[in-house]
Parts: structure tokens; sequence; C-alpha cells
């Protein structure tokens, strides 16, 4: 309700401005107004809470949805991604807050009065009808189009899913990727303004799993359709995402481009939770605008520092490392810690070598020949790309012996 | 060798079936051909007549008020059974415990004394015709005993829990998924129970139908003391020709046309339920 009384006031503060403007700036107020509504974002979602009992599963989640992305929500199982999926499909009701679809609450509406449409983590295809008749099932109980325009329809969507020529087959008759884009076109046919992805690749074997993440970001291209897909995999959500939500126990930890939540974790949930990284205890020595000096054990580094953390001189901070931006070198090489390799490991396209630093032992992972072909035993360098550090302030959760 | 050891493991329950099921049922078969003296003892002399007799029109129509009372004793098991089996599948575990608990309730005392019960509520000094007589409502007693209605209403009430419980289980077993799939498409809760939830608890409903279908044709003692023997069914026929009749021969033979009856049914229901024959076997 909150949500419609917001546009309502939109609308009316813009038809005033208009009337008493007319005469003089008509362009330039049309122009101001249009702009107040092509920013309005597709969906949003304002300070929704949600409990199960007495477990709160969603804590004050606000953000935008924009028109035509491809927003992942990313997290651990039991954070609370598959459920806030189901608030925004009508599958669950919200305990606060609410939903606006093109600025117009939908909290509380059924969910088949609502215009977005799920893909299901089981693909949930009725049993009882074919191929053909599941996709068809949306049009069909809504009326919303005759039996000859459905055919057509329900080719298109086979089509784009490259699933012609199946419409008579059961969904038994379907291997488990068939019934994965079935359930996409029975979904796509309804022309939702929102596709709700519920961990969809999840039961696929790891080869189809890769083929059909490359073919859900096509197909999302090519439909201009809004994407929201939810996964606990966070190379599927990486590959796929314009954006994507980090989300841990119920609170969203951090929204951003793939890249920036991969190289710019703002906390020490999304630093552990995103690639793998060495985490280590350290020192701040001294800091400058971009740049700060930390001391581990012996060493002393140059570290890069985004601004975006308040690191203050003389505390200690935690360093973390992507494992794969990390060098080992056998020659000495400034900024860089000096270790004993502990152990080398080729697993396939890569060579893992874990290396003692003080008395932590870090782990790098190359992927090209290796600079210095060390052995264990060897004293070799380590150093590292630049934008693969960061430096965070510790905060609750953290525990050296985490680490 | 696997192959074997399993028909090994077979050949108790066969020994069981054919010693209790198998013998008796030819011993049936072979009766239902053999004559009698006029005392009622059997006499070893082969004669059609009693197979002559049960296609005799008088006793066809026998045949025609049973399977018409076991098939609208389904039917009313159905329609009155499947909005409780689908309330109680959907209800929380203790309140599902619960509420199956008081459906096998009556289980526990004896159908004859249940199928009295529903004669003093009926008769027409019944509780009900005195409620009626005592608010006004009524001048005289309604007449509700011995009618073929009475006869349904009782043998309805005594099987409705086998088509309950057959129904909660495919109920049961409904993916939910699938009912959040059909909402989430468009479809409102009247569409979604007529296109996913009726069709896929069908064999639920076939099985129930079944269950409750083929003891209906046999039971006698509900029709004996709620219908007052006005209408004929195959149960009082048998248990006549058994017992004051003194002509087992012919009862021997009702009862296999009885059991042909019971197979085709159980193959209509084969087919409807195809793979899905969970429902009868609970």
């Amino acid at each position: 309700m909150r949500g419609c009384r917001r546009w309502q006031l939109n609308e009316h503060f813009d038809r005033q401005y208009l009337l008493n403007y007319t005469n003089f700036t008509t362009t330039i107020v049309a122009q101001a107004g249009k702009g107040l509504f092509v920013k309005q974002p597709l969906l949003s979602l304002v300070n929704i809470n949600k409990f199960f009992g007495d477990f709160h599963v969603l804590k004050d989640i606000s953000f935008d949805i924009r028109q035509g992305e491809f927003l992942t929500l990313l997290g651990p199982s039991g954070c609370g991604k598959t459920t806030l999926l189901r608030c925004i499909a009508g599958l669950e009701s919200v305990h606060s807050g609410d939903i606006l679809l093109n600025g117009s609450s939908i909290r509380g509406m059924a969910p088949n009065k609502r215009n977005v449409n799920t893909v299901f983590q089981n693909y949930a295809l009725f049993p009882h009808l074919n191929v053909y008749d599941n996709i068809a099932y949306g049009p069909r109980v809504k009326k919303s189009m005759g039996e000859g325009e459905l055919k057509g329809k329900v080719a298109d969507v086979l089509e784009l899913v490259q699933m012609l020529g199946y419409e008579k087959r059961m969904p038994h008759q379907l291997s488990g990727g068939q019934r994965q884009r079935i359930a996409i076109a029975r979904a796509l046919i309804n022309e939702p303004a929102i596709l709700l992805l519920d961990e969809p690749l999840g039961a696929l074997d790891l080869k189809l799993r890769k083929h059909m993440q490359t073919e859900l970001s096509q197909l999302q291209k090519k439909t201009g359709t809004t994407f929201v897909y939810v996964t606990h995999d966070q190379e599927e959500a990486l590959n796929m995402s314009d954006r994507i939500v980090v989300m841990d126990q119920g609170v969203v930890q951090q929204l951003g481009s793939p890249r920036d939540i991969y190289n710019n974790p703002v906390n020490y949930f999304v630093t552990t939770f995103i690639g793998d990284r060495n985490i280590l205890q350290v020192k701040v020595v001294e800091t400058s605008e971009t740049h700060a000096q930390v001391q581990f054990g012996e060493h002393v580094v140059t570290i890069r520092n985004s601004g975006q953390h308040r690191i203050e001189e003389g505390q200690t901070a935690i360093l973390a490392v992507h494992m794969d931006k990390m060098r080992v070198s056998c020659e000495q090489t400034a900024n860089a810690f000096v270790g004993e390799v502990l152990s080398v490991h080729y697993a396939g396209s890569q060579i893992r070598i874990r290396i003692k630093v003080g008395n932590k032992s870090i782990t790098v992972v190359e992927y090209q020949k290796i600079d210095c072909d060390c052995e264990a035993g060897d004293q070799v360098y380590v150093t590292w790309e630049d934008h693969g550090a960061t430096l965070l302030p510790p905060e609750d959760g953290w525990a050296e012996g985490e680490v | 060798m696997q192959t074997l050891k399993r028909n090994l493991l077979a050949v108790p329950i066969l020994v069981w079936l054919g010693l209790l099921v198998g013998i008796p049922l030819v011993f049936v078969f072979v009766l239902s051909f053999l004559s009698r003296d006029s005392l009622g003892t059997i006499v070893f002399q082969f004669t059609l007549e009693n197979w002559q007799r049960v296609l005799d029109p008088i006793y066809l129509r026998v045949f025609r008020n049973s399977l018409l009372l076991a098939f609208l004793t389904g039917l009313v098991t159905i329609v009155v059974g499947y909005p409780v089996a689908y309330i109680t599948a959907n209800l929380e575990p203790k309140k599902r415990a619960l509420s199956i608990g008081l459906i096998m309730l009556p289980f526990w005392i004896s159908s004859l004394l249940r199928t009295y019960g529903w004669m003093i509520l009926l008769g027409n000094a019944g509780i009900v015709n005195n409620i009626l007589l005592g608010l006004g409502i009524i001048d005289k007693p309604l007449p509700m005993m011995y009618k073929f209605g009475t006869t349904l209403v009782g043998t309805a009430y005594m099987l409705i829990p086998f088509a309950i419980v057959a129904i909660f289980n495919s109920v049961d077993k409904l993916d939910r998924s699938l009912l959040e799939a059909s909402y989430d498409l468009g479809a409102n809760r009247r569409q979604t129970f007529f296109n996913i939830t009726l069709p896929l608890t069908l064999p639920g409903i076939a099985g129930g139908f079944t269950l409750v279908f083929i003891p209906a044709l046999g039971l006698f003692y509900v029709s004996d003391l709620l219908g007052g023997g006005n209408t004929i069914f195959l149960g009082n026929l048998i248990n006549t020709q058994v017992t004051r009749g003194r002509n087992r021969p012919l009862a021997a033979a009702f009862s296999i046309a009885m059991i042909i009856v019971v197979l085709l049914v159980i193959s209509i229901y084969g087919k409807v339920a195809k793979d899905d024959a969970e429902g009868l076997f609970l």
C-alpha cells in the first residue's frame, strides 16, 4: 500500500508541475518528468522482513532490480535467497516491507495475479501432461489466447529453448537438461516481467551445467527478460550475472557487478565466500590514500587500500589475497613474502603450491608454467597482483583460528 | 542363480496362498457343478443346473441390485471421503495423526454393533425421528428404515475409511511444487484442483473405489438389518442359500460368479491406475 501511495504522489506531483509550468517550460519539465519514470526500477524490495516462527529469515532487505538485467541472489544454503525469491513470486508472504513491481505494490497479491514466473528447482513439470500441454498451461488457465495462436507461441518458445519436435513427449521421457528447458519455456510463454529461477542447474551434472550456463545467459540476452537467479554456486553467479546480491543470514552483504564482488569485497563474509583467498592477520604500519603498509611477522609489504574501509595506523587488519592472483618467484623481488615450499600439487590445469610464510601456511594457485620450478623445502618469494589483495578492518565473526 | 533364489523366497507365500486361498477356491468351483439331495447333502453328480439358475432373469436382478449398491457405495464414499482425505493430508503432522486416528476409530467396534447403531438412529422410534418430533418439524415418524437408501447409507458408512485412506495416500504423495507451479502460471485454486490435483490423485480415487466396491458387493448383514430384506443382494442370496435354503452348490455358483465380477472391476482399476497401483495396496 505504501508503494501505491508513493506512486500516486509522484504522479500527482508530476501533473501539478506540468500544469503550473506548461506555458513556458513544457519541454524541459516533460523531460524531467520522463526522467523520473525512466529511472524507476522494474522491481523494488523495500525493507522486507520475513519470519518462520521465531526465525528471522529475511532482515530488512532492500534493493532494486533493473529492467532487462540478469541478477543473481548468491549465498550459502539457509541464507534466505530462495525465500526471497518465493516472496517475489508470491508463494511466501512477507511480514513487513513492500514489493513494488513497476512502481505499484504487489505485496499480498496472489501468485497467479503477479506478472512473474518461476522455474522451480525440481522443474515441477506436470507429470500427467505432455510437453505441449505443460507449456500451454499458463495461457490456457488465463485464457489469454486462442488455441490457434497458442500453437504458434508454443512453437516459438520451444524453438527458443531448442526443443522443437518434443511436443508429444511426457516429462518422464525427458532427460534432466531437457526438462529444464521445458520448465523455462513453460515460464517464458507467459512473457513475465521477471523470470525467477531457483537453482535451476543444481540437479544437472557438471558438464551440462556449464553448457546450460552459457545457454541461459544467451537466452536472457535474446529475450530481454529480466532474470532473477538463485544459486549457491559462485562460479555460476560470476559467469552469468550482470549484478550479484550476496546474502548471508537473511542480510544483503553486498550488491554489485561480478567484478566488483570478486575484487572489492565489502566485508569478511564476502571475502571468504567469494573466491579462494589466503587470509592473514596483519598490523597496519602506515596508510596513504591508495595504499597501506602492513606488517606480517618480519615482512613489511605495501597493499592496495581501496579506501572503502577505515584502516587505521597501528591497528590490526585482515589481509585477504586471491590464491590465483599470487605468483611464486625464485628470485628475490620487492614487496614479497619469503617462505619455504611445503608441497607442490598438480591438479589438472592448475598447480597448487603450499608455502610456509612466518607461522602461517598459504596456498598459491598457478595456471601457467611457473617461473620458478620449485620443490618442497625450497625458499621462494611470493608476490601478488595489486588488485588481488584486499585490506579489511577486523570485525565480528573474524577469528584467527578460522584461517 | 539370482532368479532361483528369488523364486525360492516366494515358496512360503505360494504355499500359504495355495492352502488358504487356492484349494478352497477349487472346492467352491467344483461344488458349483454338483447336485444335492432334498436334505441338502452334496451328491457327486455333475450338473449345470446351478449355473443355469445363476443366469436366470430373477437372479440377474439380484446381480443388478448388488452392482448398483456397490457402485453407488463407491461413488458416495469417494465424494464424501475426498474432502476428508484432502484436508487431512494438508494438516500439520499432529492434527493429521489425530484425524487419521478418528477415521480409524470405528474399526475398533464390531461392525455388526455399528449397524445396530444405525437402527437406533434411523428407526421409527429412533433418535432422529424423536428429535424431529420433539422440535415439531414432523407430526409422525419419517419411515427411514428398510429401504435401498438405508442399506446404501449403512454400507457407505461401513466402508468409507478404505476410500479415505486410499485417497489420503495419493494426496499426500502429491508434489506440492506442482501446485505452486500451477498458481505461478496463473491458475486459481479451482483450476489448480481440477487440472492438477484431481488428475494426479485419480489412482487414489480408483484404488479407494475398488477397495469399497468389492466388499460392498458381498456385505450381507447391513442389508439384512437396515434393508430388512426388501431388496435382495448377492450377499444375502448366498447367505440364504447356504443356511436356510440348504443349497450349497447354488451358493457356490453365485460365489464364483461374484468373483468373476470382482475380477472384472479389478482389471478396470488396473487400466485406470496403470503402473501406479500403490493406491490399492496400502
